[in-house]
């Protein structure tokens, strides 16, 4: 069980970026967290993984606090890697500071990669790259799987194939998964359960009663402009002027959606 | 220039600087492709400009004739300044260039000062800005085996941390990798080293030693283990190259070895594109 309890942060110590934050999930169970820029899911994704120090609130998974790498297997954006040295594939998944407890061959016939072990990583597309990402997170058999923006730069098969293949590490493997992602419709389709951040938190058990209407509020704007932003497209083009106010403060509170 | 191959056994100071180079240049054929994936080039200017400050202190504390007391000087001044650097820009959000930038010039600026202000009438810093084999003692060859029997071993033993470190550092860290504790070390070898070389190459010229290696390793090779075997194979013949080529020529050793380094890697490069379009 994944359980965050009253998890707050600030990096000037005068406003909060995450305020109150609680859920819990289940072993086996997917959390997609989704927010605007700014709301704090990556804030809460590096204090899950232990890149920034937990200031307040408790985190745990299984009994045990996190950061716990023996536990937890990240996989970071595919633009932090160095691509400055040659890597190869196999190379890469060899590189663990632990003895890894899942072969290579493994691991890269499950993402289906396993023609590209001698393939350097520079050279892979972005749907292959954030496959070795996985595959690499795999070879330490992990039983919570943390994935910061895993559908960043695929197109829509490649974000089917990689969400897909989450969903078979869920179901076949029980791992518990937690999803920081901009993509919506990803996010809603997969996960089990869903956490808005946007400074504040909105938690929902069942992802079936995330409407339209909630998803607006969150983002403060309309779900045209929601697709857009998911897109990765100008808020400001010539089709639609947006004049909602995307750094809103959220000093006001939120009653609607079924929000702990 | 065959003949003069001879001088590096009949002259003693030519045997000093083929042990010290062949040591040194392997040790900066080592460390190359970690300073350019770690985007290192810039810091790695700024330390050895540092040096500058270390040397200027050394010189008005314990004088010029003493190696092994110059060198430690030197290197204690640039470690406490290059350390404090390496804190200063580990995982920052601001970009690290200005504060590196400013960290140059400073340092190099109050080496010079210190240097006109305690040193009057015994000699200027010439030598160490490019480089004089001349200078060489037996204490700087003792130094330059030491240094590179030390960073061998630390840079090849844990060298799956390095790599994953350099590869891909939040990964490192968050797997418990001790990556901040490599960054410290490696700013730290990097000082060691590139005070050690002051002699051969000087101050504003070591960068080349550092660098060259490593870029033409990394745009050729296709794998990791080649990229160290082709950086350190390209240091070590293109600096003895270098050496023979400034006796043969009667050139300073520095600038010799920092054209010729380059000019290898541009005919390297020219040759390999060559091959590509054929």
């Amino acid at each position: 069980m994944l359980i965050a309890n009253d998890i707050s942060y600030s990096y000037d110590h005068t406003s909060n970026v995450l305020a109150h934050i609680n859920f819990n999930l289940a072993p086996g169970q997917m959390l997609g967290i989704i927010g605007p820029n700014g709301g704090g899911k990556s804030t809460l994704l590096k204090i899950m993984v232990g890149l920034l120090p937990i200031q307040s609130g408790q985190l745990s998974f299984n009994d045990k606090p996190l950061p716990a790498p023996e536990q937890v297997g990240y996989v970071p954006q595919v633009q932090s890697l160095n691509d400055s040295l040659p890597m190869r594939v196999s190379d890469f998944l060899s590189l663990l500071p632990r003895r890894p407890q899942r072969g290579l061959e493994e691991c890269l016939k499950r993402v289906g990669l396993e023609d590209k072990r001698n393939a350097l990583m520079r050279e892979l597309s972005g749907g292959q790259r954030q496959r070795a990402l996985l595959a690499r997170a795999l070879r330490m058999s992990p039983s919570l799987l943390i994935l910061d923006e895993p559908t960043s730069g695929l197109d829509s098969q490649g974000q089917d194939q990689l969400m897909q293949l989450l969903k078979s590490l869920q179901t076949e493997d029980k791992t518990t998964i937690v999803v920081v992602d901009h993509n919506l419709a990803q996010v809603l389709k997969h996960a089990d359960k869903i956490l808005c951040l946007n400074r504040r938190h909105h938690w929902h058990e069942r992802r079936e009663l995330l409407t339209q209407t909630i998803l607006e509020d969150i983002y403060h704007c309309e779900f045209e402009h929601l697709r857009l932003h998911e897109a990765g497209s100008s808020f400001d083009d010539e089709h639609h002027h947006c004049t909602h106010d995307h750094d809103h403060d959220h000093d006001h509170d939120h009653s609607h959606g079924d929000k702990k | 220039m065959i003949a003069s191959l001879s001088d590096f056994i009949e002259y003693p100071f030519l045997t000093r600087a083929l042990i010290t180079t062949l040591c040194l240049s392997a040790t900066c054929g080592l460390l190359s492709p970690l300073v350019i994936a770690k985007r290192y080039a810039f810091l790695g200017s700024a330390v050895s400009h540092s040096t500058l400050l270390g040397l200027a202190i050394g010189i008005a504390l314990g004088g010029r004739d003493n190696s092994m007391t110059l060198f430690l000087w030197t290197l204690g001044i640039t470690l406490v300044l290059s350390l404090f650097l390496a804190k200063a820009t580990w995982r920052q959000t601001l970009p690290p260039d200005t504060l590196i930038g400013l960290f140059f010039t400073g340092t190099m600026g109050l080496g010079t000062l210190v240097h006109a202000l305690t040193s009057r009438g015994s000699g200027d810093l010439m030598s160490y800005l490019f480089g004089n084999v001349l200078l060489l003692t037996q204490t700087d060859v003792a130094i330059s085996v030491f240094i590179c029997a030390v960073i061998f071993p630390l840079i090849l033993f844990p060298f799956r941390h390095w790599l994953l470190a350099t590869y891909d550092e939040d990964f490192a860290l968050v797997t418990g990798a001790p990556a901040k504790m490599l960054h410290f070390i490696f700013v730290t070898i990097l000082t060691a080293l590139i005070v050690s070389a002051l002699k051969i190459s000087g101050t504003v010229l070591v960068n080349a030693l550092l660098l060259t290696p490593g870029f033409f390793a990394l745009s050729m090779a296709r794998n990791i283990k080649s990229s160290f075997i082709v950086s350190i194979v390209f240091s070590v013949t293109t600096a003895l190259f270098g050496l023979v080529l400034a006796n043969y020529l009667e050139t300073p050793s520095g600038a010799t070895l920092a054209v010729t380094q380059i000019a290898f890697l541009f005919l390297g490069k020219a040759y390999l594109r060559l091959r590509l379009s054929l």
